[in-house]
């Protein structure tokens, strides 16, 4: 009777000790991933690259125009001119995002997990949060009786409660969350990006 | 460029362009859509065992086969496609808004966001899939493997589109 009752204490032990080293595995998995700099580096990048590129398409922002037509480059964003045919800027918004995204995942792999996993949740739902709150803005805006372009013109202010929610949601959310997040914002925030995106060119589907 | 479109006519170097994007998209195509068939089918038993059919060799064909290949030609495919990307702009955009042929413009617009993201997420693709693999990054493994591919799919389909209103053969 003892050495059952031993048996089971050691099948026991075994359990818990069997999944106590999933844990730790687990753990150290995270723990590799935020502190191997490749991983760091490349999950970084096409987080970074899905925020900037989405950002600088919004705003407009190439780093240069191309006149395909007249092959023609002209610095920042330049409107069409007259006989020089249809500007391109994607090659412009490409230029900025592959580079930005590079120099934001060098500098990501210079932090500590910590900083690196708080830092991630915190641009990725502002990004997330402005946006949403940007676009609640609008649909209001143009709902109601008087033609104010209120948001558009004040839409940096949206930008406000944002960065309180995604200064609360990176401090308050525990860490455990934060860690098994991380490495999902490469998958999340292109998804996010190209809803935004795919929103914006709805006037082609509507006419 | 100039002493080779002078050489075989501007609309011929083009053409060849064109179709070396389509061949190379095509390749690209075959790799990314066995590879995510064998994630979202796998079969247990590897492939060289297996007396099946086409079918269960792709399904039981080990994912990181395909790794190299689709970073490969991810990368050209994409490069060459920006560079048609001009002439597509002046030659078939252009009639396209004329006929008002907008949800096909609308449609190659989002193509060009697809693949910008799907090319940024090749380096974490390629690390996903790193030997040894790391159980824990199964799911994202899974999940980056289908984003790369409905960007494949989706250029694919738009770009020929796109290239019957006025390409190769149309």
């Amino acid at each position: 009777m003892t050495q059952t009752l031993d048996a089971s204490q050691r099948v026991a032990d075994l359990g818990t000790s069997q999944s106590t080293s999933q844990a730790i595995k687990a753990a150290a998995s995270t723990e590799a991933a935020t502190t191997d700099k490749l991983a760091i580096f490349t999950i970084t990048f096409g987080i970074a690259f899905a925020i900037l590129y989405t950002q600088f398409e919004r705003l407009n922002w190439p780093f240069f125009t191309y006149h395909p037509a007249v092959g023609k480059i002209d610095f920042w964003m330049q409107a069409q001119r007259s006989g020089e045919g249809p500007p391109m800027y994607w090659y412009g918004w490409l230029a900025l995002s592959f580079p930005g995204a590079a120099i934001l995942g060098w500098i990501a792999t210079l932090l500590s997990p910590r900083a690196l996993q708080r830092t991630t949740i915190f641009t990725c739902t502002l990004a997330v949060l402005w946006s949403v709150i940007y676009a609640v803005g609008i649909y209001m805006d143009e709902r109601t009786s008087f033609d104010t372009d209120l948001v558009k013109t004040i839409g940096w202010v949206s930008g406000i409660p944002a960065l309180a929610g995604a200064g609360a949601l990176s401090y308050f959310v525990p860490i455990q969350w934060v860690e098994r997040l991380w490495t999902r914002w490469v998958l999340i925030m292109p998804i996010w990006g190209l809803i935004i995106l795919g929103y914006s060119l709805k006037s082609y589907f509507m006419r | 460029m100039d002493a080779i479109t002078e050489f075989i006519g501007s609309s011929i170097f083009w053409q060849i362009l064109l179709f070396l994007h389509f061949m190379m998209a095509v390749t690209l195509l075959a790799a990314v859509t066995l590879q995510t068939a064998a994630i979202l089918m796998p079969m247990p038993q590897p492939a060289g065992n297996l007396a099946g059919g086409f079918i269960e060799r792709i399904r039981s064909a080990p994912s990181q086969w395909y790794v190299f290949a689709i970073v490969v030609l991810y990368l050209p495919t994409f490069l060459l496609g920006a560079w048609v990307y001009v002439k597509y702009r002046t030659y078939v955009r252009i009639p396209m808004e004329q006929i008002a042929h907008w949800k096909t413009v609308g449609s190659f617009e989002f193509k060009e966001h697809i693949v910008s993201m799907g090319v940024a997420l090749l380096p974490a693709y390629w690390y996903f899939w790193r030997q040894p693999l790391v159980p824990e990054h199964a799911t994202m493994r899974k999940w980056v493997t289908l984003f790369l591919a409905v960007s494949v799919w989706y250029a694919f389909l738009v770009g020929h589109t796109a290239n019957d209103f006025r390409g190769v053969g149309s």
